[in-house]
């Protein structure tokens, strides 16, 4: 670090510059270890690669939408409903099951209204929060509820007969694993060289201070919450490729799952903080512990959410010891 | 003269402070600043040359951040007009006082300690390249002039690629001064810029400010601190109960004088035969 002229009061070492670099980019090396540990004890898992991969698209997306959220200093508990709300709610137009409303058959109505429905739940979001001034926990809360349980007033049998090309965009996986990458570059790009993204990192860092700066926050709280409506309403549809008919319990527990991966890839609890290449690192160290748990031998299904609620915990801990040593560099770092 | 002529006399900008010659920098006159009615600033004149360090001390409550508002256009004057460089002006929003060259740092700095000082610097002004929609931040650029500014406007070599929660008090209060910088003002007002910080820190926030000034930039400090603000204000204005009671240079004064204006408005009688 530079010195200035006799006055600068806080020093760091080499060795501190590598410890938080370390701690930013965490993920990399836990990627790494969890990969050789299910390669030795799991190594079924790997028989293919674009299962895995495949498998991860409705949950990158929603870690996508997570990181978001997060980044900006707020976060959304609403997303896997949304995601299951939508599918259903767009399913139930476009299925000719006995109980659906058959309302239209085209795909591309489909695709409008799933996005539209997404959206629309994120900008109430976002203008809750914003505007009304709820806290973002109790809004996306009370959406969780609400959704979840609409998606159930709906339907309780899978929705069938969807338009072929409607679910062939999730059932394609090259074209799914495709869409989640182009959508991670595409949210890194703008939060890389755009002013909206660095914006969404100010908000994080400082909703004050960006206020100060001239920052419209309440607009860009409303924009962030819609992108992560869209964004998930794309997982839901994703979800229903996936196995071809929309399940009645689609999206339900995803968010700690998304929540997990977000924080594991080293995004900020607190905002402002984070990449979202290291967002990636956590979908996919995700998904190679989903899939472990399935190929398993010794672990059953019904003991896989148990431990995803680790696996979770384990997320918030690691995040935790982060923060502190992160705290005891800077520290250590004032003279 | 005594100090209730003096401080008349500086109500009224055409007869008392025109002793400097040119037009003035900025020229306050007769603001006046209701909010309900409470009367927290009052029929307040004062002409702040160009260059010149002018300090704005008072004691809590005084008016001193009414009046900064006013200027930086947080505020609209209820009553009176300000002028810079001899054209009336009326900022309804501080973006106006910054399109005129008026830029304030706050106390609270404004800052984003996640964030590197150049993005903090350009934060919401970056350097762009490309065309039309399809422009993008050029962080060449961004780093390139966050380090001009950082050394050839401030003289000071910080990496400006530091996050600033690395930053000492001082050095955060440079990248704020830094960041107003960027929008190429003729006039920085800062708010407490010495409030909280060390004797070396106030050091180097003094120097900047005194460097800021050589480059012929008008600075407006508010202030508590006395002691500072006698060593590198060119004048010192005390305000007391929403008006300006006396506009003092720093050798026809001291601490003691200017506490007692700060606290009461007024100079004993000792001090008045003085």
């Amino acid at each position: 670090m530079a010195t200035d002229q006799g006055f600068i009061d806080r020093t760091f070492g080499d060795r501190d510059d590598v410890m938080l670099t370390l701690l930013d980019n965490m993920i990399w090396p836990i990627l790494g270890l969890v990969l050789i540990g299910v390669l030795v004890l799991v190594p079924q898992t790997f028989r293919s690669t674009e299962l895995i991969l495949w498998g991860a698209v409705p949950i990158g997306l929603l870690v996508l939408a997570e990181s978001l959220c997060l980044l900006s200093g707020h976060f959304d508990l609403s997303i896997g409903s949304i995601a299951g709300f939508s599918a259903m709610f767009t399913g139930m137009i476009l299925g000719t099951c006995p109980s659906c409303w058959g309302l239209t058959t085209s795909p591309w109505i489909g695709f409008a209204i799933i996005l539209l429905v997404g959206s629309l739940i994120g900008l109430v979001n976002g203008v809750m929060i914003a505007k009304v001034g709820l806290n973002p926990f109790l809004q996306t809360l009370a959406f969780l509820i609400i959704f979840e349980g609409a998606k159930t007033a709906m339907q309780t049998q899978p929705v069938t007969g969807l338009p072929p090309l409607y679910t062939r965009v999730g059932a394609t996986p090259r074209f799914a694993i495709g869409l989640m990458l182009v959508a991670f570059l595409i949210i890194g790009l703008v939060l890389r060289y755009t002013s909206f993204g660095q914006a969404v990192y100010a908000l994080g860092s400082s909703e004050h201070s960006a206020r100060e700066v001239g920052i419209d926050t309440e607009r860009l709280i409303i924009i962030i919450y819609t992108i992560s409506g869209i964004l998930s309403a794309i997982a839901g549809l994703m979800l229903t490729g996936f196995v071809g008919v929309v399940p009645p319990l689609i999206g339900e527990g995803l968010v700690f799952q998304a929540f997990a991966g977000a924080v594991i890839g080293g995004i900020s609890l607190y905002g402002g903080r984070g990449m979202i290449t290291g967002a990636l690192g956590g979908v996919i160290l995700i998904q190679v512990i989903q899939s472990a748990l399935n190929n398993s031998p010794v672990v059953g299904a019904t003991q896989i959410q148990m431990i995803n609620g680790i696996v979770l915990l384990a997320a918030i801990l690691l995040y935790s010891t982060q923060s502190k040593l992160r705290s005891r560099i800077l520290a250590s770092g004032a003279v | 003269m005594s100090v209730e002529e003096e401080g008349t006399l500086e109500q009224h900008p055409t007869e008392s402070n025109t002793e400097t010659a040119g037009t003035p920098k900025i020229r306050a006159e007769n603001l006046t600043k209701q909010f309900g009615r409470i009367v927290a600033v009052e029929d307040v004149s004062l002409d702040i040359q160009s260059s010149e360090v002018f300090a704005l001390v008072g004691d809590n409550g005084a008016g001193k951040s009414t009046l900064m508002n006013m200027l930086s256009g947080v505020h609209e004057p209820t009553k009176g007009q300000i002028y810079k460089d001899g054209q009336p002006m009326n900022f309804s929003n501080p973006s106006e006082a910054r399109d005129n060259g008026i830029e304030t740092v706050y106390q609270d700095l404004a800052l984003m300690d996640d964030l590197d000082i150049a993005t903090n610097i350009f934060m919401g002004q970056f350097p762009r390249t490309g065309f039309g929609p399809f422009q993008i931040i050029d962080w060449d650029e961004t780093y390139e002039r966050a380090e001009q500014i950082m050394m050839d406007q401030l003289g000071r070599d910080l990496d400006i690629k530091t996050e600033v929660e690395f930053l000492s008090g001082g050095q955060r209060q440079l990248v704020a001064i830094g960041r107003s910088l960027a929008f190429d003002p003729d006039v920085i007002i800062l708010d407490e810029p010495t409030s909280a910080l060390s004797v070396d820190a106030t050091r180097l926030v003094q120097d900047t400010i005194d460097t800021l000034a050589d480059q012929g930039i008008t600075i407006v400090i508010v202030s508590h601190n006395i002691e500072s603000v006698l060593k590198h204000a060119d004048r010192i204005g005390v305000l007391y109960r929403g008006s300006i009671v006396d506009i003092k240079q720093p050798e026809e004064t001291d601490l003691e004088e200017l506490n007692e204006l700060m606290t009461t408005g007024t100079l004993s009688s000792g001090r008045l035969d003085d």
